[in-house]
């Protein structure tokens, strides 16, 4: 039977120190314990993982059937257009949306990013095989989905790896926007081939320039930023 | 509660009034568990524990469950999975329990060498009806090692069909008050710590004898619960006071009350309350002595059925109001949640519960050494003591997820200044420096 000298009360005997104080238990008459089961087991429990494997396999079953059935119903029934490309680039772009949320939760956010980017380019590209030529497809529409899906990833990044604050946040997203919107213009201007003329992105950019230079003079001053942050605060 | 029968044949039930917002906090770390044990004289079988388990959960649909979401409001289903297993105990009990894992069960059954656990989801019930759970397992697996117990307190016979009122929503049958009370909100006193990593669950039991306790609450004029809220509070406002502050903040117990001593139920869901008896340093420096009377006064005010009433009518009239009931779940979920983190959460610096002394059939007795009872992890970084007795041995259990124990500390020095003998056992591992 041992007491901590510091609180005053009897410790279990499986005590090594006192729970309340920290202070070593030292009795020279009991260096072994008489008591052999300490009142707590030494395992540690495991939270149990749900995973949620029915609902992905319903969801990998009903996509690939949806797929299947139209394919086969363009390949021996409705045979005037390739009409069933529609329905099975949906089924994959559903699908590869639903790997982060329900198939694979593990999976690092870039790299789903980017096969959401893949995913929707992979769609514009059937697409294409129901349209006259491919032109509008390798000249316009992958660059703005390869720029929308850099844009995304950068975003992420800086919120992930500098500041996911509230002001840094609205920072990002308008450089964002201001960025994406001229190179869309740019990008449709390439594919019109009317030569490099900035209109209605840059009043976008102007807005966001605005609203940039403001958001940087808020960050830098400290009392302005907790100001704003106290009272945009939710 | 409330048992709808679909034509169908199947039953379902509506959560309670407490139910209903346990589910809206659960996270992937947090759940709101609970867990009762119970300490026998032998070393525990597993097998034959399995055995009562399947017995005695028959006599408790409300238990045998799962929970279920609807578009408006949770409900619980009638769960024929297999289980619930009991398993070995582990050191972090109480760990968060996921609706759908554990083959949807919303309770586990643990024992370690000559202990028993129940833990158990608080939107099946509180304390109250899983003592009845806890005893009639209890119970039947004494009778499979081939001891005689009768059917008396809490253990319940199990051939018995469960009554109607066992599964009732008691809350609103008595919450029938013409008037609704407000509901106190200010900012306490919150304990500040080291969070421990997930999932750390630090537990210390004090073991004390309840005469000698009883003899010094005697001593102040006040009960045991009374005399203990009171040290619990003076911990609190010890440690506010030496750790560093901006401004003095009021010290602030949630402590449930039973709710089947004023209004008469036999349910076996939730029937609690909260009362929350504080003490203000702004306005002075109290005394130990000042703190009991306090304390004592305000339990003497508070706890009666004219006050309770009015308390649950409150809480029932959020249920009631037709337009919060067509809200979608998930806005309903969001909102609570809000309340309960901003306001309810920082409502209290502690919770306390005592569920009083436990009875046993006599012939029980002499299998079983002593009760525990642990409210679970806290939502916040606190801590959070439960007291229950059994015979002469008192366990008082403080569970928290923080490294510092200087409550836990201040308060056992506390009972053993004012002369009562306590052992603690602990579970804390002991690496870190405090």
């Amino acid at each position: 039977m041992s007491y901590c000298v510091n609180c005053g009360v009897e410790l279990e005997q499986s005590l090594e120190r006192c729970p309340l104080c920290n202070t070593p238990v030292i009795n020279p008459n009991e260096v072994t314990h008489t008591h052999s089961v300490p009142p707590f087991p030494k395992e540690k429990g495991q939270v149990e993982v749900v995973k949620s494997r029915d609902l992905a396999i319903l969801l990998s079953v009903s996509l690939s059937a949806a797929s299947i059935v139209c394919g086969l119903l363009n390949l021996f029934v409705f045979q005037r257009t390739l009409w069933s490309l529609y329905v099975i680039g949906a089924c994959v772009v559903i699908w590869v949306l639903a790997i982060p949320a329900i198939i694979y939760t593990k999976m690092p956010i870039y790299i789903s990013l980017i096969c959401d980017g893949l995913a929707i380019g992979l769609y514009q590209y059937m697409i294409s095989f129901n349209t006259a030529n491919h032109d509008w497809f390798f000249k316009l529409a992958l660059p703005i989905t390869a720029l929308v899906t850099v844009a995304a990833l950068l975003f992420t990044l800086f919120l992930q790896k500098v500041s996911s604050a509230f002001l840094m946040t609205a920072l990002y997203f308008f450089v964002d926007l201001a960025f994406l919107c001229v190179g869309i213009e740019l990008l449709i201007e390439r594919f019109l081939e009317v030569g490099y003329h900035l209109t209605w992105s840059a009043v976008v950019l102007s807005i966001c320039a605005v609203i940039v230079i403001a958001l940087v003079t808020i960050l830098s001053r400290a009392r302005l930023r907790n100001a704003v942050r106290r009272r945009l605060h939710f | 509660m409330q048992k709808n029968i679909k034509n169908n044949g199947k039953d379902w039930y509506r959560l309670d009034l407490s139910a209903t917002v346990y589910p809206t906090l659960q996270r992937k770390d947090f759940s709101s568990v609970y867990r009762l044990s119970v300490l026998l004289k032998e070393e525990i079988r597993p097998d034959i524990l399995q055995k009562a388990v399947d017995i005695a959960l028959r006599r408790f649909p409300t238990y045998k469950v799962a929970m279920r979401k609807g578009l408006f409001w949770r409900y619980l289903e009638p769960n024929d999975r297999p289980g619930p297993f009991v398993q070995p105990d582990i050191r972090n009990f109480c760990m968060p329990l996921s609706f759908k894992g554990n083959n949807r069960y919303m309770i586990r059954i643990y024992y370690y060498d000559r202990r028993i656990s129940l833990e158990a989801h608080h939107s099946l019930g509180d304390g109250t009806g899983g003592m009845y759970l806890l005893q009639t397992i209890t119970a039947t697996y004494l009778r499979l090692l081939g001891h005689t117990i009768t059917n008396r307190y809490f253990v319940m016979d199990v051939a018995e069909t469960p009554d109607k009122e066992e599964l009732e929503d008691a809350y609103m049958r008595y919450a029938n008050a013409s008037v609704r009370p407000g509901r106190p909100a200010e900012k306490t006193y919150r304990v500040r710590g080291t969070r421990e990593p997930f999932h750390t669950f630090n537990v210390i039991n004090g073991v004390l004898s309840v005469s000698e306790t009883m003899a010094v609450a005697k001593k102040y004029h006040a009960t045991v619960t009374e005399y203990l809220n009171a040290v619990l509070l003076y911990s609190l406002l010890l440690k506010q006071e030496h750790d560093f502050h901006f401004r003095l903040r009021p010290v602030r117990i949630a402590m449930p009350v039973n709710l089947r001593r004023f209004f008469p139920s036999r349910t076996l869901r939730n029937f609690i309350t909260m009362v929350y008896p504080s003490i203000d340093p702004r306005l002075g420096e109290y005394s130990f002595e000042e703190i009991v009377t306090h304390v004592h006064n305000y339990m003497r005010y508070y706890i009666n059925e004219k006050f309770l009433r009015g308390d649950i009518t409150t809480n029932a009239a959020t249920k009631r109001n037709p337009f919060i009931r067509v809200v979608p779940l998930f806005i309903k979920d969001y909102v609570v949640r809000l309340f309960y983190t901003r306001v309810q959460d920082k409502n209290s610096s502690a919770g306390l519960t005592n569920m009083g002394a436990i009875k046993v059939p006599d012939d029980m007795k002499p299998f079983v050494d002593r009760f525990d009872i642990y409210m679970g992890m806290p939502y916040s970084q606190r801590t959070n003591c439960a007291i229950v007795s059994f015979e002469d041995t008192m366990t008082i259990n403080f569970a928290s997820c923080i490294i510092e124990a200087d409550v836990e500390r201040r308060f056992f020095k506390k009972l053993v200044e004012d002369g009562i003998h306590v052992k603690i056992e602990s579970n804390r591992n002991f690496t870190k420096e405090l």
